[in-house]
């Protein structure tokens, strides 16, 4: 995610080591000169299906041309060396001859990995008719376990072949199989990385707690696993809060073993903004600050962690530029995409709360220096949330000085009153007119029936 | 001897005592079908009769000769001075002896003066007949209505506005209420007291009933033009208490234009609720309340401009014009000079730098006359709940009401009725 | 129709009490049956409304004025004039509206004090609502001659700037009542009362 050259397997071994000055500085200087985003080390990092689907992701979203054929010729590869012949079809496509005959359509592996797959799926077909029938006759659990291991392989074949839909109801077909609570977790997250795959967030959240129900205990690297997943699931649905806790509960384990789905440094990031974005200065001090364990991410991306510092002590323009830098590259990020804005304008929101909130009176020229705008932005920002009842200040607008505004207690208790005495006169006198009506009519229908 | 003439003898001997009235009220009562039979030949007899003393037989003879149909103006012009003379002179208590006759008489002069197109005729004498009918001032008897009525259409407004401050319970008919608030509503929006129209209106939207009416939607057109313009918002969602018809179809009879006019108030742009109601126009002038949608739009920049005075302490002139979408600065000083004459917002202007400085509400909750007034409030509230207190055991006591409720329960609770629980004075 | 109840308020400068009289008269008149509309003081009764503030209830007479009277009567008319500025808040607009018709022997004193206290209310508005303000303005808003205008609020204290020719207005303190009378002690003992009971 950032733009270091060797970060890669090696940065992932050192999640134990407290991240040295050197990394330190060297990232901090790849953030300040604003790079790219270093696509090959960026992959590096992820396995399996999204380290395509991430590419992809970049490829499409990229304004930069040199970006989008850099992970294109990526994607390319890592497609071949899987069996997934609709994406690399699409591909080529997306590619179009700009990456010379190298990375044109090659029709004969298709066809080839076609047909592997053909025979594949009737032999995996054969084998579990085969267990069924005798399931039917000979109730074992051995027969049991090979069917789930049946259903199982044909999930994995079909998520390898990107039906996935197909491998979704497969996978979920093995429970009915599963004999011990390791097979439950196995279902369960085999389920989830499907569903992420998919977006079906829902479905993520749910067999994450399914999997959490358990009786046995879980080995760390799988709660550290199911604790991304959920993660991810709150931050897709926007609860941004739920999503932080997630992420900082992730424990260490977590390594590179979960790159099917996500790297150590995304749980940083993610888990960063979203603490940030949501948490008060006492939660933000305990929780990640603190945390010793979420200290190990944090080290994997230094401008992350150097950015909730800078915020915790007041030092927002730093925080800011730092969050400015990291912008673009977030932008590529295919989870977090389509929450940097929301993200950032509530850490923004809450930077300019929090540094309005011990003052009698700000210097706005002062403020806006702090926050690397202009007087009159400023302004129109601090009168959004002086609406919202955010910041409880008024502007002086004619001296750019902002005062804080203490409520006099007397008389809004005074106003309350006589508003609250406005409002019992009212509901009384058309409360006594309702009853009167009803009994009205009450006596009239009696008088009808005499 | 004619029996009509009989009949006067009567009304002129049994005259003096109670005793008296009271016979002759039974002779009335059997001679109703004569009268009405010989209805044409009535009219000699007012002359004959004083409205004063003779109340009862005058009543009973003009409610027989009214009951013809009129039809021409000419009859009504000579049918108009009798009610009118009558109602200012007739005794209370022989009229309350037959309150349907006088109601139907009072009726017929409302009927009449319509028809000569000179609603402002029955203004006064309609005044006097319903203080003359009312029991107390809490009765809402059924001329209140016509009364409103007769005052919005001779455009008298000020005038109805006096029995709108009176407080009513008792209500014979649920119509006579529907019809009162309504056009109470209508005077108090003429008035631009736009509160007091609100709690009107209120009353008509979340009554009791049965069955939907005209008079219902009509108010609740109105009362959501009326809350934006007095609260800056509409919330759709009407009270627990209200009728569960009114609940389920007043908001789909209204959702054009009115309940989207409330969803485009709620963005906050002028330009855009400005653009509605020209869009709209049609629909406003055939329900007539175009010139009410247009005090709406004109309600938002005052608004837009008192949300600046909760965000700023001085701002210029040029940026208030700006944000709230006037076009100079001349145009947004003369908004703010208006706010601070009606008392909408504090603030100075200072002209030499071009800005406005709001300032806090002056009022510091310690003046005689806040006292006086606070004290006033007290008093009401003590009486209102005294009053409270009364209906709730007179309900408690009701024998239709036990025998509806049945015996399991010992005593009626207030919580059925929706009082808020904060207010258990 | 017996007019002498307007001519008396006229007579004793009791104007702000006019508007009450005109309406109620008229109502009787009307209930009486009189053919009332030709020979009634429309003009007296507009601005009667002015004195008083009511603005929506002269709009409304207006509308009731048939359209004979209004074609023949020029200072009905010009009375409404005064009224649509007063409706625009037009300030300027109002004293040139005045200024602005020979007025009727009958109508006069009335428009003249009309005028004072429309001057004395604006002039007290702008108190309320400027710190500073041009001397043009205030010209505009007394309906005075800049010089005129001038004089009359430097006596009230206000201070100039005869270079940019810019007014500073002299706040003037609100004095209110505070002090509490002895019964009010009562009257809180009787409210704690009816709380507990």
């Amino acid at each position: 995610m950032d733009g270091d050259d060797d970060i890669s397997g090696q940065m992932i071994d050192e999640i134990y080591a407290n991240g040295g000055e050197e990394t330190d500085q060297r990232s901090r200087r790849a953030i300040m000169s604003g790079d790219q985003l270093d696509i090959e080390a960026y992959a590096a990092l992820y396995s399996g299906r999204t380290k395509i689907m991430r590419l992809l992701f970049i490829a499409n979203s990229s304004k930069n041309p040199t970006v989008q054929l850099d992970a294109l010729r990526m994607a390319y590869d890592e497609i071949k060396k899987g069996e997934n012949t609709q994406l690399f079809r699409e591909v080529v496509q997306k590619i179009d001859g700009r990456l010379g005959p190298n990375y044109d359509m090659d029709l004969s592996w298709c066809e080839v990995v076609e047909r592997k797959a053909e025979q594949k799926k009737e032999r995996l077909e054969n084998e579990l008719n085969a267990y069924r029938d005798c399931f039917i006759s000979f109730q074992t659990n051995l027969i049991k376990e090979s069917i789930r291991m049946g259903y199982n392989d044909f999930g994995d074949f079909y998520y390898s072949h990107g039906q996935l839909g197909d491998a979704f109801k497969s996978y979920v077909r093995t429970r009915d199989y599963c004999t011990t609570s390791k097979h439950i977790i196995h279902m369960c997250l085999s389920t989830i990385l499907v569903s992420i795959e998919m977006g079906q967030f829902s479905h993520v959240s749910s067999y994450v707690s399914k999997a959490e129900q358990g009786t046995d205990p879980l080995d760390p690297i799988t709660i550290s696993k199911l604790r991304c997943a959920a993660g991810l699931a709150n931050l897709e649905t926007k609860k941004y809060k739920l999503a932080a806790r997630k992420f900082l509960e992730t424990g260490p384990e977590l390594g590179s073993h979960y790159n099917e789905v996500i790297a150590a440094q995304d749980v940083a990031t993610y888990g960063g903004l979203c603490a940030l974005a949501t948490f008060d200065r006492a939660e933000l001090k305990s929780k990640v600050i603190d945390n010793s364990n979420f200290r190990n991410f944090l080290e994997l991306v230094p401008e992350v962690r150097e950015l909730i510092n800078d915020f915790y002590s007041s030092h927002y323009a730093s925080c800011l530029e730092y969050l400015g830098n990291l912008k673009a590259n977030l932008l590529l990020d295919i989870h977090l995409h389509d929450h940097v804005e929301t993200l950032y304008d509530q850490i923004r929101h809450k930077a300019l709360i929090q540094y309005t909130h011990p003052f009698v009176s700000v210097d706005l020229n002062m403020m806006a220096n702090a926050f690397k705008t202009t007087v009159v932005g400023l302004e129109k920002e601090l009168e959004a949330l002086i609406t919202d009842n955010q910041i409880q200040a008024r502007i002086d607008s004619h001296n750019k000085i902002l005062y804080a505004r203490h409520a006099d207690q007397r008389n809004a208790t005074f106003q309350r009153v006589l508003e609250t005495g406005r409002e019992f006169d009212r509901d009384v006198r058309s409360m006594l007119l309702r009853s009167n009506l009803i009994k009205h009519d009450y006596n009239i229908r009696a008088s009808r029936k005499l | 001897m004619d029996p009509l003439e009989a009949l006067v003898a009567q009304i002129q001997g049994l005259s003096s005592s109670s005793a008296d009235i009271a016979r002759l009220h039974t002779i009335l009562k059997q001679s109703d079908d004569s009268l009405r039979s010989n209805s044409s030949r009535l009219s000699p007899i007012f002359s004959l009769i004083d409205p004063s003393i003779h109340s009862l037989g005058f009543l009973y003879v003009l409610d027989a000769f009214t009951s013809t149909s009129v039809s021409n103006q000419q009859q009504a012009e000579e049918l108009v001075p009798i009610i009118t003379r009558f109602i200012s002179g007739c005794s209370v208590e022989q009229i309350r002896l037959a309150p349907e006759k006088f109601i139907y008489v009072c009726k017929r002069l409302k009927d009449q003066v319509m028809l000569l197109e000179a609603p402002i005729r029955g203004v006064a004498p309609m005044f006097t007949a319903l203080r003359k009918l009312q029991v107390s001032t809490e009765h809402l008897t059924p001329l209140h209505a016509d009364f409103l009525l007769l005052c919005l259409l001779a455009k008298s407004y000020k005038t109805g506005l006096s029995i709108l401050d009176d407080d009513v319970f008792e209500v014979d008919h649920p119509r006579d209420l529907y019809l009162y608030c309504y056009y109470g509503g209508m005077i108090c929006i003429g008035q631009k007291r736009f509160q007091k129209a609100l709690d009107l209106l209120h009353n008509v939207v979340t009554a009791p009933m049965t069955m939907m009416n005209a008079i219902v939607i009509e108010a609740y057109k109105k009362y959501v033009l009326v809350s934006l313009i007095r609260h800056g918002l509409f919330s759709t969602s009407l009270p627990k208490y209200c009728s569960p018809l009114a609940q389920r179809n007043l908001k789909p009879f209204c959702q054009n234009p009115y309940i989207e006019m409330a969803h485009t108030y709620s963005t906050g742009k002028v330009a855009d609720l400005e653009a509605f109601v020209n869009a709209n126009a049609d629909k406003f002038e055939s329900d007539n309340n175009l010139g009410l949608a247009k005090q709406v739009v004109s309600s938002m920049y005052k608004r837009n401009i008192q949300r600046l005075t909760q965000t700023y302490l001085t701002l210029s002139l040029e940026d208030i014009a700006n944000t709230v979408h006037l076009n100079s600065a001349k145009e947004a000083e003369m908004h703010v000079l208006q706010m601070i004459q009606d008392g909408e917002i504090y603030a100075t202007i200072n002209q030499k730098d071009g800005m406005v400085r709001f300032l806090e509400d002056p009022e510091q909750y310690k003046t005689c006359e806040m006292i006086e007034h606070i004290d006033s409030s007290i008093h009401r509230i003590m009486a209102l709940s005294k009053k409270l207190t009364a209906t709730d055991e007179q309900i408690a006591c009701d024998h239709l009401y036990l025998s509806k409720v049945g015996r399991e329960r010992q005593r009626y609770d207030f919580d059925d009725y929706d009082v808020p629980q904060k207010f258990n004075i | 129709m017996d007019l002498s109840a307007v001519t008396a308020a006229l007579e004793s400068k009791s104007y702000e009490k006019i508007a009450d009289i005109c309406d109620n008269l008229m109502l009787q008149v009307a209930a009486d049956g009189a053919a009332f509309h030709n020979d009634w003081p429309y003009a007296i009764h507009l601005l009667s409304h002015f004195y008083v503030h009511d603005i929506n209830s002269a709009r409304f007479l207006w509308k009731t004025i048939p359209s004979s009277i209004k074609e023949s009567n020029p200072e009905v008319n010009a009375v409404w004039k005064i009224g649509q500025q007063l409706w625009l808040r037009n300030y300027g607009g109002v004293h040139e509206a005045i200024r602005g018709f020979e007025w009727s022997q009958g109508l006069q004193d009335f428009v003249a004090a009309f005028s004072e206290l429309y001057t004395k209310e604006v002039f007290q508005l702008l108190v309320s609502a400027y710190s500073t303000i041009t001397v043009e303005d205030v010209a505009l808003f007394l309906g005075m001659s800049e010089e005129d205008a001038s004089s009359y609020v430097l006596q009230q204290g206000w201070t100039v700037d005869y270079a940019s020719r810019m007014l500073t207005v002299k706040k003037q303190p609100v004095v209110t009542e505070q002090k509490l009378d002895p019964r009010k002690l009562q009257q809180l003992t009787e409210y704690v009362f009816h709380l507990e009971h």
